[in-house]
């Protein structure tokens, strides 16, 4: 059976035929064409497909698409402004959080809803944020470093420019 | 010495298409047309195929091919022997081989048609474990082995099942034990272990209208698998396009066509791109996990504590295939690593590769190497209490040094594991008072040979004046591409953002890819020496441009300027030039190194943890990492390898395990297969020993296969020290340390 939602991706309304059991990762990346969101583990463990429903993020590969129906949703797509790369995104290039990239979209999205909550979160608070989301590449570590040096960038810029 | 690029702190070139999403992987590949290939596998891990009937799934909405081994050449593949079938022919050997293939509209009525295609099998006696494939009566998984393309002859073993056996020797093992005061023998082992990347195996193959056919795939020796699905496939390589994307990690596991041939066979069935992706559950019952392990060491040591003799019986669970080995010897080198890092004249080291009805083994970072050193380290200390000894002096007694033999090795020169070992020793609480009851400290030190092998590019001084480096290794996520950035634009004297790194495979012919700790050592090589000779092309063109002799310029501020006057060329002005006035400024070249240098890279670990004996858990209270290194190219890049290379490590000795009863892998996703999270990362201190004396360019060192090594049995070796419990075989996970010390407690009482 199939239906028709409506949900909005990174800013944009997207009306969208899906089947009952359409998953919403395969909803971004095969009918909407977004393949930066990536599937790992299908079971909602390893995190590479989070991205945020109306600011939360949660595992696309466990949500239906139609779950979405209404919904805003953010992807590893939705972060950068114009060419301008926010600042989570722009830390973990400068501090290493990533090798081979496969479990940064998801990340970088959780980091992000991370910092929009809590702006100067302890090393256990990222620890707790981002416990679903796995990497193998780089011993988390410099994740950590990551998220810090984003935090910290972003409480020196001040709310002046919130959002990028 | 000081560099300009070489050292700098450096991003990823590729960071802002990751971490925007623009990056491009394997199943990221969207073509107009495209269907979807799923497989189905065996239930069974030993039995004839009697009968497949396909029909009704033929039937089903969207289905566009159903395939079996009758559809496909009579062949077989493998990374070296090939030895296994694209689909089973006549005979399943695991659960989870590849019995038939189904190609559809969208993968859910893939999967929906699989369940209706109905299999016969007549089941036939199967055996798990090596050491029972080993005995007469075993039943034999390939009795053709001897027969298989590329089975090397030089290591065959007339034991039931082994396809491999490899002998190392040093000295003269007799003699060695009979100079021994004491022999001792131990025996441990290791489990399958996943490399976890996150990206599971994928393929895509479209095929041209005048029969090209375009690969993409999630393979880190593109250039090979190029020949091996030539081969496979029938067609000559000239016909074959393998396009390289962004790779989710390999960790040694992505080697291998896995899903290619299908794709090619599906997309030329149906006339439509065809992509194929591995589920997770599909990686962890059917990829080529880390081998499980079996490893007896017999050690002769002198009154003196000098071990005299070193004797080794490594026996690896290849599964049902080899095809998955890619070294000459088809076995799993790092067993020659048996004697450690302590020099021992009398040597004898037997790795026997055996078949089983498991999932095939594979290359998984520092292969053999994690398994080797888990046994050796814990013997160490095993040997020293026995001894009465100290087990950090009696490790430095023994330790290598310069002008030693290592088995399968050179002669060792600039030899700097003691002071590797001391650096490591230093920065922990080795020399502390023990603090509190449940606490240890364990250390352990291992080695690793650089790798060798054929690396490839190509240099262009493109135009608008930048540097076209291309290269057929994709970026598996170590920092290649980037580190190869480094290296042309320090060699040629210009700017990083004037050198652009590029892949390509077509324009090469044979190349090793990405593995061994090989890329910026060979990789490095060949495109420094390549930018020297495109700077002399460069300084030619540029002279006769000014008029002048070769002699009379110079590379200036990213010009070329005559010496005598103020004569000077851009970039942009010599690329117009040209070389002969018309084509581009170009070098392409190819450099194999099949020897090694005189040198290995020594690694030392100190780990204190911390037991519950209520609860059997650990936590670890403090990791001391200490790497020998020379130059260090791209410190960000070096450090991130070391990390993620240690909770790798991490997990091997306290978590990860692939558990496989009677054949059936039941950890089959990642929630029952446990890989190390945030949480999970130990206080980490890490002690660079550097020195500019590496083989690799501006003397540099392989760092990507270190810090994995020694972690399992420092651990080992630390939970031992906590609470008098010898663990034989990893992963030392929490239920296995509440039931030990149950026990060692019931013996005490």
């Amino acid at each position: 059976m199939t239906h028709t939602i409506r949900l909005n991706v990174n800013g944009k309304e997207h009306t969208v035929e899906v089947s009952s059991r359409r998953l919403l990762v395969d909803c971004l990346r095969y009918d909407l064409g977004l393949t930066g969101t990536k599937e790992g583990c299908s079971v909602g463990v390893c995190g590479a497909c989070t991205v945020l429903m109306d600011g939360k993020p949660i595992s696309s590969c466990l949500a239906l698409a139609l779950f979405a129906d209404g919904k805003e949703i953010v992807t590893v797509e939705g972060l950068a402004r114009e060419d301008r790369l926010d600042r989570v995104q722009q830390a973990f290039i400068d501090y290493g959080g990533f090798q081979c990239g496969i479990c940064t979209p998801g990340m970088v999205v959780t980091a992000k809803a991370l910092l929009d909550e809590n702006p100067d979160p302890s090393v256990d608070e990222i620890k707790e944020w981002m416990m679903g989301n796995l990497c193998r590449c780089t011993g988390y570590y410099k994740v950590i470093e990551s998220i810090q040096g984003a935090a910290r960038q972003q409480r020196k810029a001040g709310d002046s420019d919130e959002g990028l | 010495m000081s560099y300009g690029k070489i050292g700098q702190r450096l991003g990823r070139i590729e960071g802002p298409a990751k971490v925007t999403g623009e990056a491009k992987y394997t199943a990221d590949i969207l073509l107009p047309g495209m269907i979807w290939g799923k497989v189905l596998r065996s239930p069974l891990p030993h039995a004839k195929i009697v009968a497949i009937d396909t029909r009704e799934a033929e039937q089903m909405p969207g289905i566009l091919a159903v395939l079996t081994a009758k559809d496909l050449p009579d062949l077989l593949t493998g990374r070296l022997v090939y030895d296994m079938p694209v689909l089973a022919i006549d005979r399943v050997r695991f659960i989870g081989e590849k019995v038939a293939v189904v190609a559809a509209e969208d993968p859910d009525m893939a999967e929906d048609a699989l369940a209706s295609i109905d299999v016969e099998y007549e089941e036939m006696p199967a055996v798990f474990d090596a050491h029972e494939a080993m005995n007469p009566e075993a039943p034999l998984l390939h009795p053709d082995y001897r027969s298989y393309a590329h089975a090397p002859e030089k290591f065959f073993s007339d034991i039931p099942n082994v396809h491999s056996h490899v002998t190392w020797e040093l000295g003269d093992i007799d003699k060695g034990f009979a100079l021994a005061k004491q022999v001792f023998e131990h025996t441990f082992s290791t489990p399958a272990v996943h490399q976890g990347y996150i990206e599971p195996h994928a393929s895509v193959v479209a095929i041209d209208p005048d029969g090209r056919v375009n690969v993409w795939i999630s393979n880190k020796m593109p250039v090979r698998a190029r020949e091996l699905l030539a081969d496979v496939i029938e067609l000559p390589e000239e016909r074959i396009v393998v396009h390289l994307a962004q790779i989710g990690a390999d960790f040694g596991g992505k080697g291998s066509l896995m899903d290619a041939p299908l794709c090619y066979h599906l997309a030329k069935r149906t006339g439509r791109p065809v992509k194929m992706v591995m589920s997770y559950t599909e990686e962890l019952m059917a990829g080529n996990p880390r081998h499980p392990t079996s490893i007896f060491l017999r050690t002769g040591v002198t009154e003196e504590g000098q071990i005299v003799a070193r004797q080794a019986k490594v026996v690896f669970n290849s599964g049902a295939y080899a095809a998955f080995k890619p070294v000459p010897f088809v076995n799993i080198p790092g067993a020659k690593d048996a004697a450690g890092v302590y020099g021992t004249p009398h040597i004898r080291i037997d790795a026997y590769s055996v078949y089983a009805n498991c999932v095939p083994s594979g290359h998984f970072r520092a292969p053999g190497d994690l398994q080797v050193n888990f046994a050796v380290e814990s013997s160490m200390d095993m040997i020293a209490e026995d001894l009465g000894l100290d087990r950090l002096e009696f490790r430095k007694q023994n330790l290598l040094k310069d002008g030693d033999w290592v088995p399968g090795g050179p002669q060792l020169e600039e030899v700097r594991v003691a002071e590797t070992l001391a650096a490591a020793v230093k920065a922990s609480s080795w020399n502390q008072p023990k603090s509190q009851p449940n606490r240890g400290l364990g250390l352990a030190v291992s080695h690793r040979l650089i790798g060798t092998g054929e690396a490839n590019t190509q240099l262009t001084l493109k135009e608008d004046g930048t540097i076209q480096v291309l290269t057929p290794v994709p970026e598996v996520g170590t920092g290649a591409h980037t580190i190869l950035q480094q290296i042309v634009a320090e060699t040629l004297f210009l700017p990083l953002d004037q050198v652009r790194v590029e892949t390509a495979t077509e324009i090469f012919k044979t190349d090793s890819g990405s593995g061994a700790s090989r890329v910026t050592y060979v990789g490095g090589q060949v495109v420094q020496q390549a930018a020297g000779e495109l700077m002399k092309l460069i300084l030619a063109a540029g002279a006769k441009g000014l008029g002048c002799a070769e002699n009379e310029v110079v590379f200036e501020g990213g010009r070329v300027v005559r010496s005598d006057s103020d004569g000077s060329l851009s970039l942009v002005e010599v690329a117009k030039l040209g070389g002969d006035g018309k084509s581009a400024l170009r070098v392409k070249k190819l450099l194999n190194l099949s020897e090694g240098p005189p040198m290995t890279t020594f690694t030392a670990q100190v780990v204190e943890l911390e037991v519950d004996p209520e609860t059997g858990q650990i936590r670890l209270l403090d990791v001391v990492t200490a790497h020998d290194v020379g130059t260090i190219i791209n410190p960000l890049g070096h450090q991130g390898q070391i990390e993620g290379g240690l909770l790798q490590g991490v997990g091997f000795g306290l978590l990860e395990e692939l558990r496989i009863e009677d054949g059936q892998v039941s950890t089959l996703n990642l929630g029952d297969y446990k890989l190390p999270n945030i949480r999970d990362i130990p206080p980490l201190t890490t002690v660079l020993v550097e020195e500019e004396l590496g083989p690799a360019p501006f003397h540099g060192k392989a760092i990507g296969e270190s810090s994995i090594t020694p972690t399992g049995a420092a651990i080992a070796n630390a939970v031992y020290d906590a609470v008098g419990v010898r663990f034989h075989d990893l992963p030392i996970n929490a239920e296995k340390v509440y039931w030990a010390l149950q026990q060692h407690r019931g013996g005490k009482g």
